[in-house]
């Protein structure tokens, strides 16, 4: 046992000694990523509507020569490198979806040291770097013994709540060994647990006849506003940490029209399922109390759930990656997900989430990531890729 | 519409998509051994040169080798265009320093003109550097009619063109300064030339043969001038034109787009004259004038548009020479 231990630290040291040679060469190379990144970029991709950025990302997967290049009933699109071996499989995945819709200008502007537009960073840099990956292992050198995965998973964002990724993690048909989700932001984040979250709309709606000579009586604004005031009034447990953000609303068209519907989009995380719903219950008890004591119609819509999910701290797969930032001189910043990595860690794979550069404006339509940073972030992925294919992430 | 011109429209006007198999452009121009340079003529466009260096070079020189050489050349700017396309890695050039013993003169026709000397390709594709949708169908779709079709010796992009407001975009049919000036001059004097769908769009490919046989204006009318002169030596089967969708750029205002016809509109009587389609030109003026009015009383602008002509670069004595020492 002793031995093995020292083995795979040997191995992973040598990788870590390889680092600042791949940073070096990634440097030419990533321009295959920016080119990837603004192709697909430019290709609105807004959430249940990813066919043409699938396409292009399938056709890509084709044209880098992989083998079983295909988009399943989700609309995911995968491939696979096989590797020498092919015992088992590593799976790297980047949402396809973006929270702008087709009528955002997706034109995205290059400059030397930044690319500016909707959805570069989240995630149309993510989604090109797995893309990319095979010819940058081939520019490295870097032959993997499993095979490699590559999936670009639709529906993620919002309504969506993870449906392409949970699907294709049903259905898949390889042995997988570890997964590594690939986010365009922010370089140093570490994901290797999946946050509890619900995320709901309360849907206000004032009945035509309403009576106006209530007590109380109000349009949409103003009972909305009443149940923000309450949801505000709820108490948070400080341990197990939680924490609730009233994301959006939308209500009303005009300065004199008292609008008669409105919604209230808000999200719960929790580090304990338990509390969520608690949460759930008190936001669905409001909403009734706000019916029945205003002559409203005030509905409770779940559109998605995550269970709290996990692996370790000491997993071999999130030391390894700890080692791989110490090297390049990134500073983790460990965030729980809640996104991608919570259905994989809910299928029961070690995995971790990884962004890959710096960041701003982020769902902004001046979105804007910073370049000289990518190599160094590439490079972490390739190198845990490395890692998890030399066996050195297995607990 | 005469039969002919129903005849031209079906066989000499594409879609990009026609030509999506890139690696069997590869091929068919390994296989009549062409070589293809891509020039982009800039001056002040380092919001966009680097995106269309990337995008062009990596897709079209490291992907697919379809083009062999990629020259940014620049009349001098003041921003950091050159520096932007470098970094992105284009070769990039001067326009004064080529050929210096012509001398230097400003505008994009130039630029567009020195590149025939610069470059080696057989075939040369000039693409505007204004174009902040860039993909690759840009250079593709406009080389591919020359690949394969022996005939034909200039290819005209024509597009969806909307323009970039900053409420969004909007159509803008065929171009402003085409649909007022060119189509009704054409429509007088070379019904034919109105097959082409966009005679103004600045990009275009051509075969070195036929670049290297006619003048150039340095400004405004070399798009225009192009047109007249191929027609007139080889007809309208010369010509073909390639849809490349949607194409996003820079709005030019109303002001902007006098000068540019002003410009044009001398370039195409010079050729009414020089083709025998008017006796002769009267004196004309080369200052543009318009107006603008400030706290209620009307100034005159006046500004000087000059279209001078390069001469055809075969007649130019170094390049003859590299040619024969090539």
């Amino acid at each position: 046992m002793m031995l093995e231990t020292t083995s795979k630290e040997f191995d992973l040291g040598n990788l870590l000694q390889d680092l600042p040679t791949q940073i070096e060469k990634l440097h030419e190379a990533r321009k295959l990523v920016l080119t990837d990144a603004v192709l697909l970029g430019e290709v609105p991709s807004p959430t249940f509507k990813e066919e043409d950025r699938i396409r292009l990302t399938v056709d890509r997967f084709r044209e880098n020569g992989l083998e079983d290049p295909e988009i399943d009933e989700q609309g995911n699109a995968s491939a696979v490198l096989p590797g020498n071996e092919g015992r088992s499989s590593i799976l790297v995945m980047a949402h396809a979806d973006s929270v702008f819709d087709t009528t955002t200008q997706h034109v995205l502007n290059v400059g030397p040291d930044t690319i500016t537009g909707p959805g570069i960073a989240d995630n149309a840099i993510g989604l090109a770097t797995v893309v990319a990956l095979p010819k940058l292992l081939k520019i490295l050198g870097i032959t993997l013994k499993d095979d490699l995965i590559l999936l670009a998973n639709t529906k993620s964002l919002g309504r969506g709540n993870l449906e392409g990724a949970r699907y294709f993690l049903e259905t898949k048909q390889r042995p997988i060994s570890a997964g590594i989700c690939v986010e365009g932001a922010s370089q140093g984040r570490l994901s290797y647990a999946g946050l509890g979250t619900l995320r709901g709309e309360i849907r206000l709606e004032v009945p035509s006849n309403y009576d106006w000579n209530r007590f109380g009586s109000s349009g949409a604004v103003g009972h909305l506003n009443r149940i923000i005031n309450q949801l505000l009034e709820i108490p948070l447990p400080k341990e197990p940490k939680t924490k609730m953000v009233l994301g959006g609303l939308t209500c009303g068209s005009t300065y004199n029209k008292i609008p008669h519907r409105g919604c209230l989009r808000f999200e719960i995380t929790s580090e304990a399922d338990e509390v969520i719903a608690e949460l759930q219950q008190k936001v669905n008890d409001l909403c009734e109390q706000c019916s029945l004591e205003n002559g409203t119609s005030v509905k409770l819509e779940v559109v998605a759930t995550r269970p709290n999910c996990g692996i370790p701290f000491s997993h071999p797969l999130v030391k390894a990656t700890r080692s791989i930032m110490d090297e390049i001189g990134i500073t983790p910043q460990v965030i729980p997900s809640t996104g991608d990595l919570n259905v994989l860690i809910e299928a029961g794979y070690a995995g971790v989430t990884l962004g890959l550069t710096h960041a701003e404006n982020i769902g902004e339509e001046n979105e804007t990531i910073q370049l000289p940073p990518l190599q160094a972030g590439i490079a972490q992925l390739v190198t845990l890729l490395q890692a998890i294919d030399k066996g050195i992430c297995e607990s | 519409m005469t039969g002919d011109n129903q005849k031209w429209l079906d066989h000499n006007t594409f879609h990009h998509g026609e030509f999506w198999d890139i690696l069997d452009l590869v091929k068919e121009k390994e296989k009549k051994d062409l070589k293809i340079s891509l020039c982009i003529p800039t001056l002040n466009e380092e919001k966009t040169i680097g995106k269309e260096v990337l995008i062009l070079r990596s897709e079209l020189m490291e992907r697919y080798p379809l083009i062999d050489e990629f020259a940014v050349i620049d009349s001098g700017s003041n921003d950091k265009t050159l520096e932007v396309a470098e970094s992105y890695g284009a070769d990039t050039y001067l326009a004064s320093e080529i050929l210096p013993e012509v001398g230097d003169k400003r505008g994009k026709g130039e630029n567009l003109w020195k590149a025939i000397h610069q470059l080696k390709g057989d075939i040369i594709c000039y693409v505007d550097a204004d174009i902040s949708n860039i993909h690759p169908r840009f250079v593709y779709g406009l080389v591919a009619p020359l690949i394969k079709q022996a005939e034909v010796q200039y290819v005209k992009a024509f597009y969806d063109r909307p323009l970039n407001y900053s409420s969004g975009l909007r159509s803008s049919g065929g171009g402003r300064v085409t649909e007022i000036l060119i189509r009704p001059l054409f429509s007088l004097f070379y019904p034919e030339l109105t097959n082409i769908i966009q005679p103004l769009s600045g990009e275009y490919a051509a075969r070195r043969e036929v670049l290297e046989m006619i003048p150039f204006p340095i400004g405004y009318g070399v798009e225009t001038s192009h047109l007249l002169d191929l027609y007139e030596k080889f007809g309208l089967s010369a010509f073909a034109q390639t849809d490349l969708d949607r194409r996003v750029h820079r709005n030019q205002t109303t002001n902007a787009l006098g000068k540019m016809s002003f410009g044009i509109l001398q370039t195409f009587i010079n050729r009414l004259h020089s083709q025998g389609k008017i006796d002769r030109i009267p004196d004309v003026e080369t200052f543009y004038r318009r107006f603008e009015v400030e706290d209620g009383s009307y100034n005159q602008l006046v500004q000087e548009v000059v279209e001078e002509e390069r001469p055809p670069m075969i007649e130019i004595d170094s390049y003859r020479e590299r040619t024969v020492s090539s």
